[in-house]
């Protein structure tokens, strides 16, 4: 039977050598496509170690601590001025200043202590300096003298900057802001125990405590001139007004104003601290007294921090505790202790601020000198300086440098190396207590008008603004995507989803920059006209269709039959076109029926939820519209492609196409429908431009959907642009980065385990 | 080459035949087809097809590739309603009562007519679930009554001995063998009054397929059974009847030992000695 006879032993007829090539050339292939493959693979992985590298690389100096290193020592220049009251310098390090008991100032060259200029403040014959303060490091700085015959002198010193033939030369001087002849601040010539002083562009207010004298008791007197600039005259008059505090000017031992000259504290021996408003300068009044430290502790030392807003004080304990304004529950201004710091074991015997950030500088008793960031509760340094006790210390401008002068006749110059204190796991994460602030929170603030402010970096709001509108648009996204692409899968006519699925995925390549710009500028404003009609709509829609497939069954079998099977989508279109209208067109009336305006103020009124126009409604729907065809592409897939005979077998034991869908097809697609919603989700979260314009980009933390949010995408593109490379601000907008990096990976990482582990269950198919 | 000559070289019909226990009951039909015409859009598939199936007998379809047959056996439970552009004409008669009937709710047809398909298809659950499937999709959820359903249908399916310590496993880790014992026991499950086989041991191994016909032997006892298969030998083995069918017309029908051993077409004759298919 067998006539075909297929020659087995017989050779081939193509000759070996060409055999031979064929094979080789075949092999090199098959090699070429493997290391390409391989080398692919490795190349995505190479590329997102490598971002994730330079991510933590920028990211780093933030979390590592400050140090500080001696850079020279020598003997206090010009020992023979006199003790030193003040010490300073300037803001390239270049320069140190020292102010002495007797008048005296003497500039020096603060890296080897050689003598660049002294200079002398006249002092009136038989007068002699009974009290000394510092206005303000910042602005050519103010000192006063305070003279026993009752009066007071103003000085500035500047630092010229010049450069000639390319070399930066600082030339050091004083000026005298209120003239050169002491003002007089007691009229009986009392002297001046105590004294403050703050030079502002027109105004200068000085406070001082004079002594106790055989014809009274000291008196605490404040002093402010007015300089009014006359319009014809170069020359700018000074007005001046006088009064004085009704307070017991007995243990007075610190007087500070703040920056403003609107603010005063007194603060006594007894550990107590009076606060006055002095915005009136002719009638001070007393805002509140209170005890700063435990009881029979006592206060040794106090200072602003820069913006003049927190006064941080340091006790006998070594406490230094941060003291802010708060209104309290009169919304009156008080002054309340938001955070302390133990520093020491000893007394803090000075306390200086940093001029541009929150930081502080204290030294105990002991000689350590601590540098500490307020808001960050970061201690930075702790280092020992100098083995003596120290009598003055200084933090440079920039704070990269200190000074520190010791008992011993010594003097100490350190570097410092202090770049991000602001930052810590707290300040990053955890609710804050800034300064003015009524309570602890999570604030996003990173840029200012000016450097009293500072920066705010808490991620919290941003991280939760990301989840919530992906929370939202996933709300939108994954009822509407699986729904959809179960039916397009599983009941729509093969026709008909040869039409529907490639344009939904179409609508996936939509630039999301155009779905962004058409949800902030058309959607947004659109929602906010119409929200009664939107919420009617989602009520009246599936009535509608409910109604419709009601009514569907009574129509005669001969127009049904018609149609053929699984159009029947087709025709619920013109159901949901007309249903919707309809909800816009009775919305209007309704609203004003049943919220007698309109349903925002409503909400506003009766719920106290605030409508925000861009808000996360509008996120949802726009991003949710651009995470659809994510989903419904990956779940559609999915659903098509589980395997017929399971199907088939299903519906033969007598299940119902929709039981069968429920309980096999779903099942079995289940990795599928899962990828798909994590890669939606992923998407989401990473997503930019829809929720950069959208969302109005508040950095809020509130759960409601009138609101809108910041995500960190975001933020990244909104702040990227104006952030001054590799300074605070930039690298936590490059943490903000590494942790939405993180987040992409996590969830993608966890989504594939997952995934994996249910197509391992069901692989057997 | 004579009829004699062929018969030699053929299947020893007869041997394989006085093996098996005959049923002695009076056949009485239990299915009825009834000038069936199929047509796939415009080819046709079916041709005029009429003939009845007797209870609680096997009835075999045999034929070469294509000939129809498992489209005849899907037009008995209506799973030819899922293919797309489908005509049927005719009649199929279940109980004296058409299938093809406007009235007649198509799935609770199909729990009464339960199938089997050449290539094992439990779903991704344990075997418990994949057995109780037909219950729940029902509403049954009371849990003795699954208990016992699950035991009864798994011993009748031969599978409960092998099966019983690890009822709650995934159905996917049994052999092919036990994959489609579980779907006959799936099947059974539901009590069907027939049962469809279509080419059910196709895909198994031969101690496999040994199994599933010493089933179908026990089966038949309480279900009317139709096989399509395309291996005479098993027609012969298990079946009481069998029906030969060609291009999409049934040629002939008989008592199987009276169709293997004295055909009374040429065509069929041809057929189960090797000729074609």
């Amino acid at each position: 039977m067998s006539e075909i006879n297929i020659p087995i032993n017989q050779p081939p007829s193509i000759t070996i050598s060409s055999g031979e090539y064929h094979q080789r050339w075949r092999l090199i292939k098959d090699a070429l496509a493997r290391y390409g493959v391989v080398a692919g693979g490795l190349g995505v992985i190479v590329a997102i170690v490598l971002i994730f590298f330079y991510l933590l690389y920028v990211v780093f100096p933030l979390f590592i601590s400050a140090n500080a290193e001696s850079v020279s020592e020598y003997a206090v220049p010009e020992q023979a001025l006199g003790r030193t009251l003040l010490l300073d310098i300037e803001e390239q390090n270049e320069v140190g200043s020292r102010f002495t008991d007797s008048g005296q100032v003497a500039f020096f060259e603060a890296t080897t202590g050689k003598t660049i200029l002294t200079q002398a403040v006249t002092i009136p014959e038989g007068a002699h300096i009974t009290s000394f303060a510092q206005g303000s490091p910042i602005n050519e700085g103010a000192v006063v003298y305070g003279l026993s015959n009752g009066r007071a002198i103003v000085v500035k010193h500047q630092y010229k900057v010049t450069y000639p033939n390319n070399v930066r030369v600082i030339t050091p001087s004083l000026k005298y802001p209120l003239g050169e002849q002491p003002l007089v601040l007691d009229d009986s010539g009392a002297a001046l125990e105590q004294v403050a002083v703050k030079v502002g562009e027109d105004s200068t207010t000085i406070v001082a405590k004079t002594a106790d004298t055989p014809q009274g008791t000291g008196k605490i007197r404040l002093i402010n001139f007015q300089k009014e600039q006359s319009l014809f005259a170069d020359e700018a008059a000074l007005t001046r007004t006088d009064s004085v505090l009704e307070q017991s000017a007995s243990n007075i031992a610190d007087i500070l104003i703040d920056k403003d000259e609107s603010n005063l504290y007194l603060i006594s021996n007894d550990g107590q601290m009076g606060f006055f408003d002095i915005s009136d300068k002719s009638s001070p009044t007393i805002r509140q007294q209170q005890n700063v430290v435990e009881a029979g502790q006592k206060i040794t030392s106090v200072a602003f921090l820069n913006g003049d807003i927190s006064l941080m004080i340091g006790d006998s304990t070594g406490l230094v505790s941060q003291w802010s304004m708060v209104k309290d529950k009169l919304n009156r201004p008080a002054m309340q202790k938001i955070r302390s710091f133990k520093v020491s074991d000893k007394a803090v015997v000075a306390i200086n601020a940093e001029q541009r950030r929150k930081g502080f500088m204290t030294t105990d008793a002991d000689g350590i000198v601590g540098i500490y960031h307020s808001t960050a509760e970061r201690e930075l340094i702790k280092e020992r300086v100098s083995d003596a006790l120290p009598s003055a210390a200084v933090l440079s401008p920039r704070a990269n440098a200190l000074l520190v002068e010791s008992a011993d006749g010594k003097m100490h110059f350190w570097h410092v190396d202090n770049e991000h204190p602001e930052v810590s796991v707290k300040s990053l994460w955890q609710q804050v207590w800034y300064e003015s602030y009524p309570k602890p929170d999570y604030v996003w603030q990173s840029s200012s008008a000016n450097n009293d402010f500072e920066p705010k970096y808490s991620l919290t709001p941003l991280v939760f603004g990301t989840l919530k509108a992906a929370f939202y648009a996933m709300l939108v996204a994954i009822p509407l995507a699986l729904m959809g692409a179960i039916y397009t899968a599983y009941f729509m006519a093969p026709r008909m989803r040869m039409y529907v699925k490639p344009s939904i995925e179409i609508m996936g390549a939509l630039p999301t920059v155009i779905l962004g710009f058409l949800a902030g500028l058309w959607l947004a404003p659109f929602m906010e006209e119409h929200l009664t009609g939107l919420f009617a709509t989602l009520m009246i829609v599936p009535i509608g269709v409910m109604l419709f497939a009601f009514t569907w069954q009574f129509v005669p079998k001969t127009i049904t039959n018609n149609l053929s099977e699984g159009w029947d989508a087709a025709i619920l279109i013109p159901v949901i076109l007309l249903s919707g209208w309809f909800a816009f067109k009775v919305s209007v009336p309704l609203e004003t029926f049943l919220f007698h305006g309109t349903l925002r103020d409503w909400f506003k009124a009766e719920l106290g939820i605030g409508y925000d126009q861009r808000n996360s409604l509008v996120v949802g729907v726009a991003m949710g519209f651009a995470v659809i065809p994510t989903i419904f592409s990956i779940a559609e897939d999915a659903i098509f492609s589980v395997p017929k005979h399971l199907t088939v077998g299903s519906l033969a034991l007598g299940a119902t196409p929709w039981q069968t869908m429920i309980r096999v097809v779903l099942l079995t697609a289940s990795p599928g429908i899962f990828s798909a919603i994590m890669i939606g989700f992923g998407r989401a979260v990473g997503e930019t431009m829809i929720v950069l314009m959208a969302t109005g980009n508040t950095p809020v933390m509130d759960l409601s959907v009138f609101q809108g949010m910041r995500t960190l995408a975001a933020n990244i593109a909104v702040e990227m642009p104006e952030s001054e490379v590799d300074s605070t601000h930039y690298r936590v907008l490059f943490l903000a980065a590494l942790v939405l990096f993180m987040f992409t990976f996590v969830f993608n990482t966890l989504a594939e385990v997952i995934r994996q582990r249910l197509r391992e269950k069901y692989s057997s198919l | 080459m004579t009829a004699q000559h062929t018969r030699t070289h053929a299947i020893d019909v007869s041997s394989v035949l006085q093996g098996q226990k005959k049923s002695s009951e009076p056949n009485e039909p239990c299915i009825k087809v009834e000038n069936l015409n199929l047509f796939y859009a415009q080819k046709q598939a079916l041709h005029d097809v009429s003939m009845e199936m007797s209870k609680k007998k096997v009835t075999a379809y045999i034929g070469p590739s294509g000939c129809g047959k498992s489209t005849l056996l899907r037009c008995i439970n209506r799973m030819n309603d899922l293919v797309d552009n489908v005509t049927i004409e005719g009649k199929v008669l279940l109980d004296n009562e058409n299938i093809y009937d406007k009235t007649v709710n198509v799935a609770a047809l199909r729990r009464r007519v339960g199938m089997v398909f050449q290539k094992p298809n439990p779903f991704p659950k344990s075997i418990f679930e994949n057995v109780t499937y037909g219950l729940r999709i029902q509403g049954i959820n009371d849990k003795r009554i699954l208990e016992e359903t699950v035991e009864n249908a798994l011993r009748g399916a031969a599978l409960w001995d092998e099966v019983k310590d690890r009822l709650n496993d995934n159905a996917l880790g049994l052999s092919g063998g036990q994959q489609q014992r579980l779907v006959i026991a799936r099947a059974i499950a539901i009590e069907p009054e027939v049962l469809l086989l279509d080419e059910p041991a196709s895909a198994l191994d031969p101690i496999s397929t040994l199994k599933i016909e010493e089933l179908i032997n026990e089966l038949k006892e309480k279900y009317t059974i139709v096989i399509v298969t395309h291996n005479m030998q098993q027609a012969a083995r298990v079946s009481d009847y069998t029906a030969f069918m060609f291009m999409g017309e049934l040629i002939e029908m008989g008592t199987t030992s009276e169709l293997f051993t004295n055909p009374r077409k040429k065509q069929t004759e041809d057929y189960i000695t090797g000729r074609y298919g």
